[in-house]
C-alpha cells in the first residue's frame, strides 16, 4: 500500500494549502470539503460498509444490552433463497471443487501455496499440505458445493477460492448448526477486482441453501465485530533455524549458545502413559473433550465421528498423544496439534518453516504443564522448527511458563447471523479454527 | 382630525413597511446560512442528532461507548454509493492505520481491553476523530444547557483548521499511548487491512522481539566487532593495545562471539593474531563448546584444526564431544588421536 498514497493525498496536500494561504476564505471550504468527504468514503468506512450491510454484530450496537442474543435474522423459507449463483464479472464463472480429485485438489493447493496468506514482510507465506485441505475439507458431512473456486473464463485458471464446512458450534447452551468458513484466497493479480466480497455472498447463500443460517470464521483485522480477539504465542524448538530465516531475533546481548540451549527439550516424553491416539480411543477422547469443553462460552461440540475426523492422527496433517493410566487404562489427558508449514520466501538457506499448531488438549490427572511439554518434546522429535498456540481455552496457564514468546499476530474470531451480549475472553473460547 | 388620521396611518404603514423589510432581510440571511449549511454538512447534521439520541440514552457522562456509537453512526450516514465498494479502492497507508485504529478503539471499548479512558481524553479522540472525517468545525455551538455536547463541540472546534493527516497522526498516536498493544500489532494491521489475500482467514504471526532485560552484560567494542563480524574494526581495536582475548562480563572472548554468530572470517582473524582457542567463559565453556552447540560446523571443523580441545569440560562437566549432535567424524578422530 506504500506507493498508493499520492494521488489522492496530493489532492489533499492542495485543498490544505490553498485553505493556509488564505485564511480569509478559511468559510468557504467546500472544494476541500468535497475532497475530504471523497476521501472518507473511500477510506474510513471502505472496509466495514460491505459488513454493514450484513447481518454481523455492528460497532454501533456494542454495549447495547436491549438487543437479544441469538440469531440476528431469522432463518427464511428455502424456497426464498436465492437460487442462482450471485453474478460474476464478466471474465470469471463460478466452479465447484471436488477435492476427491487429485487434479482438482492440486489446483487449489497451488493456488493457496502461491497467493494465500502472508506475513507483513512478505518472507513466510502459509503452504497447507493437500492432505492437510482434504482433511480439513471433508469432515463427516461436508457439502462439496460449498468448496468454491473462480476460474477465468478464457484459461480456466482457477484464480480464486473460498470454502465452508460445516460444524456444530456451542453458543452458551445452544448448540447451533453453522458453517465455518475459511481458505478465502483470490489470486495476487487479481486483487482489488472486488471477488472477495461476492465470493463472501455466494459461500452464504450456498449455506443457506443448506438451510444452515449462522457461520463462524476469524481474521486478522477487526471487522464488525469480533466475539473475542486472541494472541498467538510461539515456543521455538529449532530456534537457530527460526533466527536464521528471521522468524525471531538474536538480542545483541544474548548468544546463540545460550538461545539453543534455553530451547532444549529432553529428548522423550516425561509423562508415563502418554502414547499417540487410536482408533480404540475415540469413545474416550470424545468423553474428555466434550466434558473439558462445556465450560467455554463459545465452543465446538464433537461427536465421536467428528473426533474421528478431526483427532486422529494423520501423518503430516494432525497428531494426537494421549496419557493412558498405567494402573487403571483410563485415558486421562489428550493433547494435539496440526502441521502448517509455510514456505520461505526468499531464503537461499531454507524453503520450509514447520510449525505445529495447538489445536485441542485436556488435562485431568497430568499437570496440564507437564502434559503441554510433552506436546512439545514430541513436536520437536516430529522436526518441527515451531509450535504455535492461541491463548484461547486454559492455554495461558502454560504459554510463559514453556517458554512461549508473544506473536506479533491478533486472530479476531467472529459468527455470522448470530450476535452475543458481550465479548467474551480468550479463555472462555473452546473454538479452534484452522 | 384628517390630518392627525393621515400620519398615524402613515407612520402605521412605515412601521409595517419597514417590519416586512427587516424581516424579508432575516429571511434572506438566515436562507443563505441555511444553504452553505446545507451543501456543507449535511452529514453533520443528522449525525448531531445520533449524537443527541445517544446522550440521552447513556446520560450525560460520556462514556467511551458513546463515542464509539457516533462513529459507528457515522459510517451508517455516508451515502451508499456501492456496498461492495470496499476491497482494491487505494488509499494511503495514513487512512488505513486511522482506519484501523478507529476500529481498534470500537472494539477496544466493548472487550477486556477495555480500560477506563478519561473525559479529557475521549475528547480529544473525538475532536481529532471529526477534524479527519469531517473537517474544521462548522457546527453551531450548542446550547450551554448540553454540556457534553458543548464540551465535544469545543474539543471539536478548537481543533481549527488543522489538517486531517495531522488529525489522523496524532489519533494514532493518542490510541498508541492509551493502549501499547496497539502499537504491537500497529505495523501488521496496516498491511492486512488493505491488501491481504480477504478480509478473512488465519494470521501469520511470528514472535515479537524482547530485548531481555535482566541481562546485564557488558561488552567491549572489540567482543561487538567480532559479532557483527567487523574484521576491519576489529583489527583496528587490536592494533590499539585491545587484548585479543578480552573479557566480557561474562567471560567470553571476542572468539567466543564471532563463533557464536558464525563468523569464520573474524576467526581466522582472531586466530590469526594468536587467539586463545581453549578460552573458557565464565561457565567453563570455550568457542568450540560453542560452535558444537550451534552446529556450526566449519567454525568447529577450523577449530579443532587449530587445535582446540574436544575433551575440555564446561562446568556442567560437558565437553565439546559430549554435546556434540552431528555426525561430524572429524571430532571423533580427534578424541581418538588424542
Amino acid at each position: 500500500m506504500a506507493d498508493n498514497n499520492s494521488p489522492p493525498g496530493s489532492v489533499e496536500q492542495k485543498a490544505d494549502q490553498i485553505v493556509e494561504a488564505n485564511p480569509l476564505v478559511k468559510d468557504d471550504t467546500s472544494l476541500e470539503t468535497i475532497v475530504r468527504r471523497f476521501q472518507d468514503s473511500m477510506s474510513e468506512a471502505k472496509t466495514h460498509k460491505f459488513w454493514e450491510t450484513q447481518p454481523v454484530g455492528q460497532f454501533k450496537d456494542i454495549g447495547d444490552t436491549s438487543l437479544p442474543e441469538g440469531p440476528i435474522e431469522p432463518a427464511t423459507p428455502l424456497s426464498e433463497v436465492k437460487q442462482e449463483p450471485y453474478n460474476l464479472p464478466s471474465v470469471y464463472e463460478w466452479t465447484t471443487c471436488d477435492m476427491n480429485s487429485d487434479d482438482m485438489c492440486s489446483e487449489v493447493y497451488n493456488l493457496l501455496k502461491n497467493n494465500y496468506v502472508e506475513d507483513d514482510e512478505n518472507m513466510f507465506r502459509f503452504n497447507y499440505s493437500k492432505e492437510f485441505l482434504r482433511w480439513a475439507l471433508r469432515p463427516p458431512g461436508y457439502y462439496q458445493s460449498w468448496h468454491i473456486g473462480v476460474r477465468a473464463k478464457t484459461s480456466k485458471k482457477l484464480v480464486a477460492f473460498i470454502s465452508g464446512v460445516p460444524a456444530r458450534i456451542r453458543v452458551r447452551d445452544e448448540v447451533v448448526k453453522m458453517a465455518e468458513i475459511n481458505f478465502l484466497c483470490v489470486h495476487k493479480k487479481l486483487r482489488s477486482k472486488r471477488l472477495a466480497p461476492v465470493m463472501i455472498k455466494e459461500v452464504t447463500r450456498r449455506v443457506h441453501l443448506e438451510n444452515i443460517w449462522q457461520a463462524a470464521y476469524t481474521a486478522g483485522v477487526i471487522l464488525p465485530t469480533p466475539i473475542t480477539t486472541c494472541q498467538y504465542w510461539h515456543r521455538s524448538l529449532n530456534p537457530k533455524k527460526l533466527i536464521d530465516v528471521g522468524f525471531s531475533r538474536l538480542g545483541a546481548r544474548m548468544t546463540m549458545s545460550r538461545t539453543i540451549k534455553l530451547y532444549k527439550l529432553p529428548d522423550a516424553p516425561i509423562t508415563p502413559g502418554f502414547r499417540k491416539m487410536e482408533p480404540r480411543d475415540v469413545p474416550a477422547v470424545t468423553r474428555l473433550l466434550r466434558n473439558y469443553l462445556s465450560q467455554f462460552g463459545v465452543a465446538t461440540d464433537f461427536d465421536e465421528n467428528d473426533v474421528e475426523h478431526w483427532l486422529l492422527p494423520r501423518e503430516d496433517v494432525v497428531d494426537s498423544y494421549l496419557v493412558e493410566s498405567p494402573e487403571t487404562h483410563d485415558v486421562t489427558d489428550f493433547c494435539s496439534f496440526y502441521t502448517l508449514p509455510s514456505t520461505i520466501l526468499g531464503n537461499p538457506n531454507y524453503t520450509t518453516l514447520k510449525a505445529a499448531y495447538s489445536y485441542y488438549n485436556v488435562a485431568t490427572q497430568t499437570s496440564f504443564l507437564q502434559l503441554m511439554n510433552d506436546a512439545l518434546i514430541v513436536s520437536k522429535q516430529k522436526g518441527f522448527d515451531v509450535f504455535n498456540a492461541l491463548d484461547v481455552m486454559h492455554n495461558e496457564s502454560f504459554l510463559k511458563e514453556l517458554k512461549f514468546g508473544p506473536g506479533d499476530g491478533q486472530l479476531h474470531y467472529y459468527l455470522y447471523n448470530y450476535r452475543l451480549k458481550s465479548a467474551l475472553k480468550p479463555a472462555e473460547l473452546g473454538l479452534v479454527l484452522l | 382630525m384628517a390630518d392627525w388620521y393621515q400620519l398615524a396611518q402613515s407612520i402605521i404603514f412605515g412601521l409595517i413597511f419597514a417590519y416586512l423589510l427587516a424581516k424579508l432581510i432575516s429571511i434572506l440571511l438566515a436562507f443563505k446560512d441555511e444553504n452553505l449549511s446545507l451543501t456543507r454538512n449535511h452529514t453533520t447534521q443528522s449525525e448531531y442528532e445520533n449524537l443527541r439520541k445517544v446522550e440521552t440514552l447513556t446520560g450525560i457522562s460520556g462514556e467511551t461507548d458513546s463515542l464509539i456509537a457516533e462513529q459507528g453512526s457515522l459510517r451508517g450516514d455516508e451515502d451508499e454509493s456501492d456496498d461492495d465498494d470496499w476491497e482494491g479502492v487505494e488509499s494511503t497507508e495514513l487512512d488505513e492505520a486511522f482506519s484501523a485504529a478507529t476500529a481498534f478503539v470500537a472494539a477496544a471499548a466493548s472487550d477486556r481491553l477495555s480500560q477506563k479512558v478519561s473525559n479529557e481524553l475521549q475528547l480529544q479522540l473525538y475532536g481529532l476523530y471529526k477534524i479527519a472525517t469531517e473537517g474544521p468545525c462548522t457546527a453551531p455551538q450548542p446550547s450551554a444547557l448540553k454540556m457534553t455536547a458543548r464540551a465535544k463541540w469545543q474539543a471539536w472546534q478548537k481543533l481549527g483548521a488543522m489538517p486531517p493527516e495531522e488529525a489522523m497522526e496524532k489519533y494514532i498516536d493518542l490510541v498508541t499511548q492509551l493502549y501499547p498493544a496497539w502499537v504491537e500489532g500497529g505495523s501488521k494491521r496496516r498491511n492486512r487491512s488493505g491488501e491481504a489475500a480477504g478480509p478473512m482467514g488465519p494470521v501469520f504471526s511470528s514472535l515479537v522481539y524482547e530485548e531481555e532485560s535482566d541481562n546485564e552484560l557488558k561488552i567491549d567494542a572489540i567482543h561487538a566487532f567480532a559479532r557483527e563480524g567487523e574484521v576491519e574494526n576489529l583489527l583496528k581495536c587490536i592494533e590499539n593495545g585491545i587484548p585479543v582475548n578480552a573479557r566480557d562480563s561474562e567471560g567470553r572472548t571476542p572468539l567466543h562471539w564471532a563463533i557464536d554468530r558464525g563468523h569464520l572470517n573474524v576467526a581466522e582473524a582472531l586466530v590469526d593474531k594468536n587467539a586463545d582457542v581453549n578460552a573458557k567463559d565464565n561457565e567453563g565453556q570455550t568457542s568450540l563448546h560453542y560452535a558444537v552447540v550451534c552446529e556450526r560446523e566449519a567454525l568447529a571443523e577450523f577449530l579443532v584444526k587449530q587445535k582446540a580441545d574436544t575433551t575440555i569440560k564446561d562446568e556442567d562437566g560437558n565437553s565439546p564431544l559430549d554435546l556434540c549432535e552431528s555426525e561430524w567424524s572429524w571430532m571423533r578422530e580427534k578424541k581418538d588421536s588424542n
